[in-house]
């Protein structure tokens, strides 16, 4: 028994239940022969990778389903022993170059260079090109990208590339211009609904209309997150009632929590008590920036008309910082910090305009 | 230097003959002109009278192997004082203490050795076994010295073991034997000196000495003296554990460690006795302080005035305020002292005479010109700063426990200006307007011994406690993250380290708005400082992400939307397709305690004299993403799903990777996993 996101997952490009339009033109970038390099990207939980997958099976039909799990070990030429995990069938290789954190580079240009050295067997019967697919390309370092931008060019006769990314802007322009992009964006919360109702007819649920909504609003249109979500309300309650309560993930209550003690006392010991929590979201492998994120959006429930503005700048100050520094937790508090004095500032002015 | 080699040709006869062995590396070099012009008669006369002292200061450390040797020889040198041989001689020697009442210790510390030792000299009997002392304490603290004055009040003999060099070690019979003359340049060496400590720490009591002519009986009790250890055990603690153990069960008489701590990170101490062994072999264990300034000034004092009477002012005797500035200089290291004292007060030296004058010019001046730096001579005297820089000749680099150095940060002790100095700043600053600063950040953190990353982080950890106004922690957050920012490109960071540490230091000093002024300073308690937190949970999360990764590999997703959506959705979920690792890890990761407040973390107390480098591989955490060795194992399989193998034992590899639900556990375990990174390094 699988999880329901795995279970229904669409495999071929005519299964998939939205952005049908852009599914055919797939299909007949694949029928013309000539297929080019690809970027697809798009937010979280739009159904790239499902996308991808289609498309990849579009491609070489269902040997592409195949996977297996590599554990390879490449060398850099500072004798650094590189580890990382890959995913491939027999067409393609499936690899999360950022695993390999500042050694990206190396790991970019050994394993497309295996891949494209060797031949396909068949290339009568089968396509004379293999893929590989990079995920979290916006995460790679500028080196790895430009060694990308070579590597593309050399080995384009024996292998295509398929990058996948959240957003373009941190994908350096060369090779922007070297794929065709395809943009995924995520379903209507319409489409949500439609395919949650579908899942849970084939498992043989009743969902009512109103759930669906109320999850497919709740879940900010992340279909992932969506059928998660409904799998989950599945175990708490079933026969689904309208009304029941959608489960949250334990961390967005814990920093929903946190954001309420923010601004429920602004004191140094109330701030060592943050910093507290934010060390136990991060020990529970919530990325620092996800963490600023939610923080920020809970925050700015609470605050007033002009103070969102302060709040929002603030948070995109300290964000950039985030990403330049080392210790996210100097940032983190930081904000938290100016927060606190803000709001401390805001509230006592509110105090003294009502005495007056 | 020309004035030094002035100074020497005017000097009179007696200049030559004791300076030479005891400071000989300094006029090495700039007395080389100077000697061959002293007297044709004065040359011979004063080779004479070097030769034998050249025989004792020929050990490695002179002072301790003498007093060593024999008592009676230093009370040989204390009945000729005043004759002019022993001019020769340092004073460290000259007037090593002779009864308790010298010791510059203090007493209960005396004491407490002293008990210890009648304790287990009486019972050895009794229980059979060799009990075991360990002495720590700062270099010059007068360890050693005070085991040496006991041996006489207690009436025990001392043998010490010292390092053999090679080439005592092949003159020595019965090292030979096992000693191949061919096999002498690999390892073979550094395991026989452990060897040899072994034997010597086993059977060197095993047998009485022979009688010889005086000795009494009552001198056949004994202990053993170790001040040197052989350099094997610095690689290797364990292999002295297990000799230490052998001992505990077959040793016949006390033995006494003697370990002087250092500022660095690895004290050996810490090193070679750690809190286990300690229980385990029941060490005891005595900790010296630097000699207190009080203390060393009245030995101080006796030793000048006592070489002034002697000298009939050919020695110039340095006055009361010389010998206070000798006291702060030394930071407690009275070996130091005194021989900075009898340097400074040799008196045909006028190049030291202009360094005294320029010293003292130096520091009036600098109390008045630069504020922060400036902390009045009265005053030094009278409170115990080692801050307060006087480099007296000889004087030791004044260096500060972590502890301390937070503490000097942190309280930020001012002073108020006197009426008539008081810089204003114009209205609009006003709330920026501080008292004068008693500290000086960057040399407090020069002397904490720690880079300014680690310095920031404990003053990071600890800072809150200290800020009354949110105001103030949001300023001197703000400062840490500039810190931070400031070091971020890994290109700039060596220079820009110590920018980096200056701005956290200052913006934290200064942003204390509620300790601005010197008046209204008192109102901070005694607050403990910890050990910060944030590089153990950037471990932890950079481990667990990764190993979120390696078991999840199924999910082919990327590892952010595996861990904010997957894992914790999974934990709501009942699934039970999921294998034994996945499980632990979706039920220590995917869930969190909703508790309203966690409660603190277990906060690791910051000891006296903790030295701060506990953490190894800081500088990892700027991207580059280490395998952790718990996930390594995890996923070496590399067909095949690894998942599915790590599966048969999952209590096997995979604790290092996972986060213990209760955070005391994870401290525990990390420290292991930390000792573990440092060996594969």
């Amino acid at each position: 028994m699988s999880l329901w996101v795995d279970k229904y997952r669409p495999t071929s490009l005519a299964k998939l239940d939205y952005h049908r339009e852009q599914a055919n033109q797939l299909r007949n970038l694949v029928q013309c022969g000539d297929f080019p390099h690809l970027l697809v990207y798009g937010p979280s939980g739009a159904g790239k990778k499902t996308r991808i997958m289609c498309l990849l099976r579009e491609l070489y039909g269902a040997g592409v389903e195949k996977l297996r799990i590599e554990h390879q070990s490449i060398v850099a030429p500072s004798k650094k022993k590189i580890e990382i995990n890959t995913i491939a069938s027999n067409y393609h290789l499936e690899v999360n170059p950022s695993d390999a954190g500042n050694s990206d580079r190396v790991v970019i240009q050994e394993l497309i260079k295996t891949v494209a050295q060797s031949q396909q067997i068949q290339s009568s019967t089968q396509r004379e090109f293999k893929v590989v697919l990079l995920t979290e390309v916006d995460r790679l370092t500028k080196d790895a990208q430009h060694a990308l931008r070579r590597t593309m060019e050399k080995y384009m006769s024996t292998c295509r590339l398929i990058l996948c990314c959240n957003s373009t802007s941190k994908v350096i322009s060369p090779i922007r211009s070297r794929c065709l992009a395809v943009r995924v964006p995520l379903p209507s919360t319409e489409e949500v609904c439609s395919v949650l109702t579908s899942v849970c007819k084939k498992e043989g649920l009743l969902l009512p209309v109103e759930l669906a909504k109320r999850i497919a609003e709740k879940c900010g249109r992340n279909l992932r997150k969506a059928l998660l979500m409904c799998e989950a309300c599945r175990v708490q309650q079933y026969p689904f009632s309208a009304e029941q309560d959608i489960p949250e993930t334990d961390w967005e209550v814990y920093l929903r929590e946190t954001a309420n003690a923010i601004v429920s006392q602004q004191s140094p010991q109330r701030l060592l008590e943050v910093r507290a929590r934010l060390y136990e979201l991060l020990t529970h492998c919530i990325p620092p920036e996800i963490i600023m994120k939610g923080l920020v959006s809970e925050l700015l429930n609470n605050c007033d008309g002009h103070l969102k503005a302060e709040v929002a700048q603030m948070a995109a100050y300290y964000e950039h910082r985030l990403q330049l520094g080392n210790k996210a937790i100097y940032h983190l508090e930081a904000f938290v910090a100016k927060f606190m004095a803000i709001y401390k500032k805001f509230m006592e002015d509110g105090l003294d305009n009502l005495m007056f | 230097m020309s004035k030094l080699s002035l100074g020497g040709k005017a000097s009179s006869s007696k200049l030559s003959s004791w300076v030479q062995p005891s400071f000989g590396s300094l006029l090495g070099g700039s007395g080389v002109n100077s000697f061959p012009l002293t007297k044709g008669t004065l040359a011979g006369e004063r080779k004479s009278k070097v030769q034998p002292s050249s025989v004792d200061v020929g050990g490695k450390r002179p002072r301790k192997r003498k007093v060593e040797s024999q008592a009676s020889q230093s009370q040989f040198f204390s009945r000729k004082q005043g004759s002019q041989e022993d001019q020769d001689e340092p004073w460290v020697d000259v007037y090593a203490p002779q009864s308790q009442a010298e010791l510059a210790v203090h007493k209960k510390k005396v004491e407490e050795v002293e008990s210890w030792l009648r304790v287990h000299l009486d019972l050895k009997i009794a229980n059979k076994g060799g009990a075991i002392l360990l002495l720590t304490g700062p270099s010059g603290s007068g360890k050693t010295a005070t085991v040496h004055v006991l041996a006489k009040d207690v009436d025990f003999q001392i043998q010490e073991w010292s390092n053999p060099t090679t080439s005592e070690y092949r003159m020595d019979d019965s090292f030979r034997q096992s000693f191949d003359p061919d096999s002498r340049f690999n390892s073979f060496h550094g395991s026989s000196q452990t060897g040899a400590f072994q034997e010597f720490l086993l059977r060197a009591n095993k047998y009485n000495r022979l009688q010889m002519s005086g000795d009494s009986q009552a001198q056949s009790r004994r202990i053993i003296l170790v001040e040197d250890f052989p350099n094997q055990f610095y690689r290797q603690p364990g292999s002295l554990h297990d000799i230490l153990r052998r001992f505990v069960k077959t040793g016949k008489c006390p033995v006494i460690f003697i370990v002087s701590d250092s500022l660095s990170g690895d004290t050996s101490s810490r090193l070679l006795f750690p809190k286990e062994i300690q229980q385990e072999l029941g060490i005891h264990h005595i900790s010296f302080n630097p000699v207190a300034p009080t203390s060393m000034l009245k030995v101080l004092s006796r030793i000048a005035a006592v070489e002034a009477s002697k000298s009939a002012g050919k020695i110039s005797v340095p006055d009361k305020a010389a010998l206070d500035q000798l006291c702060s200089g030394s930071s407690g290291d009275i070996r130091s002292a005194i021989n900075s004292l009898q340097f400074s007060s040799f008196t045909d030296f006028s190049l030291e005479k202009g360094l005294w004058a320029s010293k003292k010019g130096k520091s009036a001046a600098s109390s008045f010109k630069a504020p922060v730096r400036a902390k009045g001579r009265s005053r030094s005297v009278k409170s115990t700063d080692v801050l307060d820089d006087s480099p007296a000749i000889g004087g030791k680099d004044a260096s500060l426990f972590l502890f301390r150095a937070l503490g000097k940060i942190l309280y930020c002790k001012r002073e108020s200006y006197e009426v008539s100095e008081v810089p204003k700043l114009p209205a609009h600053l006003a709330e920026h307007q501080r008292d004068r600063l008693l500290v000086d950040p960057e040399l407090v953190i020069e002397r904490s011994h720690m880079s300014g990353e680690f310095f920031n982080l404990y003053l990071h950890q600890n800072y809150l406690d200290f800020y009354l106004n949110v105001d103030d922690v949001a300023r001197a957050s703000e400062y840490l993250s500039d810190a931070d920012f400031l070091t971020a490109e890994w290109t700039s960071r060596s220079t820009m380290l110590e920018y980096g540490s200056s701005v956290a230091t200052r913006g934290l000093i200064h942003s204390n708005s509620s300790r601005a002024q010197a008046a209204c300073q008192s109102s901070v308690g005694f607050k403990p400082l910890h050990k910060p937190h944030w590089l153990q949970i950037n471990r932890t999360y950079r481990e667990n992400y990764l190993s979120a990764q390696s078991l999840f590999i199924n999910f082919c997703l990327a590892p952010i939307s595996l861990v904010t959506e997957l894992v914790p959705y999974l934990a709501k979920l009942s699934n039970p397709m999921r294998n034994q690792a996945q499980i632990a890890f979706i039920h220590d990761v995917g869930h969190l305690s909703l508790k309203r407040f966690p409660g603190r973390l277990k906060l690791e107390a910051l000891g006296d004299k903790d030295p701060g480098g506990l953490d190894f591989d800081s500088e990892n955490e700027e991207g580059t993403k280490t395998v952790e060795p718990g996930t390594s194992s995890l996923s070496g399989d590399t067909t095949a799903e690894p998942v599915l193998q790590s599966s048969q034992d999952p209590g096997g590899d995979l604790p290092a990777s996972q986060p213990q639900p209760t955070t005391t556990e994870a401290l525990l375990d990390d420290e292991d996993l930390l000792i573990e990174e440092y060996d594969s390094d």
